[in-house]
This record gives structure tokens, sequence and C-alpha cells, in this order.
């Protein structure tokens, strides 16, 4: 990142309350904000200002924050991170299929938001974002559906893995069969939630070995590689999600 | 129709037992009479006959319209050809009455000096007196009037006459009952006497009488059937459709108002109190909605703004109570959404979910863990199940200091158990736990935070989850949790 032109945030949200205060936090953060207080007014300030990513209420009268995020997507591409008053997973998977990069529910730590915004914008940065998003993952009889975090074993039945576990499973799957260091591992799960950034690769490699593999003690998805790394000894192959 | 049982419990059951018994009662009463009008009928007609043999002049009867000559030609035949003719006659004629009008006059009507009452026979006070009425009913006061039953071959009038007795036994059986009635009528000499065979009981009367008693009866009770269940199948459907609105609260495809008048207003008005409860319940998601959100939004900002604060332990203060308040507020909306319609439950494997939670706390260095658990898959609500096993784990990490987790299957049940080494609860205290809003004592400090409702959002997860919250000291010390969910 460029320091001395500072990343553009626009805000939107139509609680005065909540977005002054966070517009002053985001700014002292070195952040370029721009406010909007309604999905009308950020539609105006979007026509002069191009944002690096968009923060968006999901709740506002008149047009809501899930249709801005689609119009947002579809005709400028930008990224987005939702907020939002409710934390049922529904919410949460209609955000994220319309293409939303990431939402916090409120009220969040502003310096996870920044995390958050961060770990975004470094994604958009590295690579476009992969078309197959929400395509599921199959390996050895298991199927990994990233849109809904959910893990679901040869029955059908529903496996619970947390989210560092989840991201590490899609860290081995999106690599197959190549040998990924601690390092690397650790930059990929890297979340954004704080309390992960220092957990231990090894420690969430066993417990996801325990979910997966037929005996934890003797790994037979997910191998150890001599000299310090995991290799995932699958083969993945990747399937449109069915709607449900 | 479901397996018939000694006392039927079904409305169905109870009003058709009831109707068949009350037809059946009224059925046999008009039975009864109806035997009874015959039996007096036929009583009646005896007596008239009787009456009317003894009130005949013999001169007159033995000319009635030219059938003195058939008689006496009868007569003639009966000595040559051994009476084969009146024989043949009686038979064809198959009435009693006939045949006895067939007999020699002097059977019909004697003139005789001695009481015909044999040695040993009860007179019929009754008939008697129903004899004399009609007597008097034609003008006649009779002095004195006899009237006995008795078998035709215990009759005077057959001694010497075996083909008389024989005959009467071939034609009209083998003990037929003779009516004897005699009486003293004014002038006359002596007794006249009159002998009327009783006819027998038509054996085929009371078999009819029976037999068009039980037609009618299947009739009506077939009938009645037909009308009943019309009138409580839709109840039957309305019992169903309630048992499942209780269940699931989804007011949508209301049931169409059927069957008779009154049962049709019950659909209705069901109908509108399933569509008021939805609203209602609606309404109620929609205002918890709308709290949360009006309430997040300032805890939001507050949150924001207390990082400006420069002292770090004042601020991490701050923080968890704003974190405390979010909480509780989530807890409130949860206990008031938890079992609402629209999830349906996943097959889930459980000693995954189990681990998963555990090392959420194993993560945070919390003393808890896993003793023993295999694989068990279920279907659950997944959020809402790693929500109380949480709650419960707090619980026992708080009160307990550490916890204990594991997942058996005990018959039936699935057993997710969470063990702590702390006080436990006083016995008495135990069910006060599970309201909202309760703490244990330890809670005093105010360090532990949470709006009191951990335990009674387990229960009601639990419950959603078809099974049960118990809670239990344990011999050795501390509390027991346990949540049971029937594997059925």
């Amino acid at each position: 990142m460029i320091e001395d032109t500072p990343t553009r945030l626009l805000l939107v949200d139509d609680e005065t309350i909540l977005r002054e205060p966070l517009a002053e936090y985001l700014t002292r953060q070195g952040f370029a904000v721009q406010e909007a207080e309604s999905a009308a007014a950020a539609r105006a300030v979007l026509i002069e200002f191009t944002p690096d990513l968009v923060l968006l209420d999901i709740m506002m009268p008149g047009e809501d924050g899930l249709s801005l995020c689609r119009h947002l997507i579809e005709t400028r591409d930008l990224p987005v991170i939702l907020l939002t008053a409710k934390s049922e997973p529904t919410d949460r998977i209609i955000g994220l299929e319309i293409g939303a990069d990431d939402y916090v529910i409120k009220p969040f730590e502003p310096r996870e938001l920044v995390a958050r915004i961060r770990s975004v914008l470094r994604r958009a940065q590295r690579a476009p974002v992969p078309t197959e998003e929400t395509a599921l993952y199959r390996f050895d009889g298991w199927t990994l559906d990233p849109l809904k975090r959910k893990l679901i074993d040869s029955d059908g039945a529903m496996i619970a893995i947390s989210t560092a576990e989840f991201r590490l499973l899609r860290a081995f799957l999106d690599h197959p069969r190549q040998v990924l260091d601690r390092d690397r591992l650790l930059d990929m799960v890297q979340g954004r939630e704080a309390h992960m950034f220092d957990r231990a690769v090894d420690n969430q490699v066993s417990r996801l070995r325990r979910k997966i593999e037929e005996d934890s003690r003797n790994p037979e998805i997910i191998q150890t590689v001599r000299g310090g790394g995991y290799r995932l000894a699958a083969d993945v192959r990747r399937s449109a999600a069915e709607t449900r | 129709m479901p397996k018939l049982r000694p006392w039927p419990r079904s409305l169905l059951g109870q009003m058709l037992l009831a109707l068949a018994t009350g037809l059946l009662v009224a059925q046999s009463i008009s039975a009864v009479l109806l035997y009874q009008a015959s039996e007096s009928r036929r009583e009646q007609t005896l007596l008239n006959a009787a009456a009317f043999r003894l009130l005949g002049n013999p001169q007159a009867d033995r000319n009635p319209n030219g059938r003195r000559g058939e008689n006496a030609a009868e007569n003639t035949m009966r000595r040559s050809d051994g009476g084969r003719r009146a024989e043949h006659r009686g038979r064809r004629a198959g009435m009693a009455g006939e045949l006895i009008q067939g007999l020699p006059l002097n059977l019909r009507l004697e003139q005789t000096e001695v009481s015909p009452l044999l040695a040993g026979e009860v007179r019929k006070p009754g008939r008697e007196a129903a004899l004399r009425e009609i007597l008097e009913s034609q003008g006649i006061a009779a002095e004195d009037v006899i009237v006995v039953t008795r078998s035709f071959a215990a009759d005077p009038i057959t001694h010497n006459r075996e083909r008389l007795r024989q005959r009467v036994a071939q034609t009209l059986g083998p003990d037929t009952q003779l009516m004897v009635a005699a009486a003293k009528l004014p002038q006359r000499d002596g007794w006249s006497v009159a002998r009327v065979a009783e006819p027998p009981r038509q054996r085929g009367s009371v078999r009819m009488i029976v037999g068009q008693t039980l037609l009618i009866f299947l009739f009506l009770f077939t009938l009645q059937f037909l009308l009943l269940r019309r009138i409580t199948r839709p109840l039957q459907i309305l019992t169903g459709r309630t048992e499942r609105f209780a269940r699931t609260q989804d007011p949508s495809a209301p049931l169409r108002a059927e069957g008779p008048q009154d049962i049709r207003r019950l659909i209705t008005a069901h109908n509108a109190m399933e569509a008021r409860i939805g609203a209602l319940l609606d309404e109620k998601d929609v205002m918890l909605g709308a709290i949360g959100h009006d309430l997040k939004t300032p805890l939001a900002a507050l949150r924001v703004r207390i990082e400006s604060v420069e002292d770090d332990h004042e601020r991490g203060r701050m923080a968890a109570s704003i974190e405390d308040i979010t909480r509780s507020l989530d807890d409130i909306l949860s206990l008031a959404r938890v079992g609402r319609v629209g999830e349906r439950p996943e097959r889930a494997e459980l000693s995954s979910l189990t681990a998963s939670v555990v090392e959420e706390f194993e993560d945070m260095d919390q003393p808890v863990t896993l003793t023993e658990s295999s694989r068990m898959v279920h279907p659950v609500h997944v959020t809402w199940l790693r929500r109380a096993l949480r709650n419960l784990i707090s619980n026992a990490v708080r009160y307990g200091k550490s916890a204990e987790v594991s997942l058996t299957q005990s018959g039936t049940d699935i057993i997710l158990r969470v063990e702590d080494n702390g006080p436990g609860i006083p016995a008495d205290r135990i069910e006060a736990m599970l309201e909202p809003f309760t703490r244990g004592e330890a809670s005093r400090n105010r360090d532990t935070g949470g709006a009191g409702l951990g335990l009674t959002l387990a229960r009601a997860i639990a419950e959603q989850h078809g099974g049960e919250l118990v809670l239990a000291n344990r011999p050795e010390g501390g509390l027991r949790a346990e949540i049971r969910l029937p594997l059925g």
C-alpha cells in the first residue's frame, strides 16, 4: 500500500450516531472517508468519487444495503463490507451470495473492522476474485460448501468446523497435492479475528484431522511432509453449489 | 377405523355407541309391545270364538246357509272312509279353529249337567272375567263361567276316539291345547261347554319381529355412522391441524371449512385464530428485529467512541461492559426466537460439533476438556445446539472453575453432559435456576455478566429439539448439566 495516498472509503449508514464517530475513527486510522446517509446519497457521491472500498449498512430506509451492494458489485466492481445488526446466518449468506466481500455484525470492535478492511483490500489487490467463489469442493467423499462454510461427510451429515479450520481446509483444497509450509499456511489462514493470528498451524491441522481423518494418528488426507509442511493427498473437484 | 377397543374413546365411537344403545332399547321396547299386541289379539280371538260358540243356538248352527248338508255329508263320509277328506280339509285350511269347526257338533257345544272342571285343573280367572264381559256385552248375564286349558288328549271328548286324537296330533301337533269355556247361561239347563283349540303360537312371528328389529337397527345404524362420520371427519382434520400448528406455528394453507354448519364455523374461527397468532408472531419478530437494530446501533457507536479513551485499562472495561450488554441482548432476542418456523434441522455429526465448541474454550485458555465422545449423526439445529452447549460450558467454567464435556448415548437418548467441580446448586434452587434472569450466588461480584438467560436458553433449545435439560448435583460435588435428545 502506498502511504501518501490514503485508502478511500465510502461509509453508507443512515444512523448518524454511528456513522459520524466511525468516520472520525477511520480517519484517525489513516483512511479518507466519505459519508452517505442513504443509498440514494451514496449513488450521488459515487458519480464523482471512486472509493477503494465501501462500508455498507444493510438496514436502511428507502433502498436497502443489499440492493445497493448488488448495484455496486455489478456496475462498479467495488469491494464491499456489509455492516449488519442481525447475526442470522441467512443474512450473511445472502450478503455473500450477492458478492459482498465480508460483513461485520454490530456492535463490532473498530480494530477488527480495520483489520477486515485491510484484509479485503489485500485480497482485492493480490488477485481478481475467483469466479468460482461459491462452487463446492469435493474430495475423498467430502464436500465443502465455501459459502455456507459447511463440511458434509459422505453420509450427508454436517461436520462442525471452526472458522480457522475452514480457512485451513480451503487453503489445502485450493492447492491440492502441493506441499504447504507453516508460514504459507499461516499467511493463507490468517483471518479476520485478532485472536487467531498467532494460532499455531499445527494445532489447527491436528484438530482438522480429528474431524476428517479416519484415524487422526495415521492421517491419509492431510499428510505431514518431512521438513515442515503439510499436503492434501486427495483430488479436488469443484462443482456448482446446489440451490437450497 | 382404528382398532376396536371395548370402550370407544373417539367422539364418533362414543356417539355411535350412545345412539346404537338408545336405538336398541327403543326397538326392544317396540318389539315387546308388538309381541304383546299380537298376544292380546290372539287371546281376544280365542275368547270371542268361545263366546260365539257358547251363544250359538245348536239349531241355528246346524243350518248355516246350506252348510248343514256339507257337514252332514262330512259326518257320513268320515264314518265311511275314515275321515280322510276331513283330514285333507283340515290340513288345507291349516287353521285350528276351522278344524275344530269340523269336529262333531257335540264337541263344539256340549250341554251337560256336570261342571266341566276336571280334578286338579286350575281356572283362568283373567279369561273368565274377559269372557263374562263379552257375554254381558251381548246382553247375557252368565250365572257362572269356567275357563280352563287342557291338552286335547286329556279332554274327555277324546275318550274312545283314538283316530280323532291321532288326526289332531298330526295336523295341530301332539300337544295341542284346548280351551274349554263353560257357562251357566239363562234359559239353558246346566253348563254350556265350548271347546276351542288354542292355535299354536306362530313360531315365525317372534322370529319376524326380531328380524325386522335387526334390519331396521342395521339400516339406522349405517345411516348414523355415515352421518356422524361426515360430522366428525372435519373435526378430526381440524384436530390434526391444531396439533400441527401448535408444533410449527405455521398458518399457511388454512383448512377449507367443510362439514355441518357448527364445524364450519369452528374451522373458520380456527383459521382466523391461526392467522392472528401467525401475525402476532411475525409482529414479534419484526419488533425484536427492530429492538435489536435500534439498540445495537448505539452500542456500535459507543464501541467506536471508546476507542478514543486513552487509558487502556479503562477502555478495556468499557468494551467489556458493551460486550456484556450485547450478549444479554443476543440472549433475549434468541430466547424469543428459538423454535420459530423457517429453520429445518440438518443432519450433523455431533462429536465434531461438541469438539468444536470445546475447542473454542481451549482457544481462550479455559479449563474445558472433552472426556468422551463418539461419532453420532442426528438432525439438529446446529447453531442453536452449539449455543446451548456453549452456555452450559461457560456456566460450568464460571461457577465450577472447570468443565468436563462428554457426548454419550444411553438407551434412546443422546446425552450431552457438562460437569464441573463447583459448589453445585442447592436442590431447592435447581428449578428456579432455569427461570429467566436467575443467577447463581457466585455472580454477585458482577464479573460474570450475562442476563441470567444462559440456562433458560439452553433449556428452550433442548426443548426445541424435542429433548430436555436436566440439572443435578453430582454426588462427588459439582453440578451436572445434561442435554438429552431423544433419538426417535
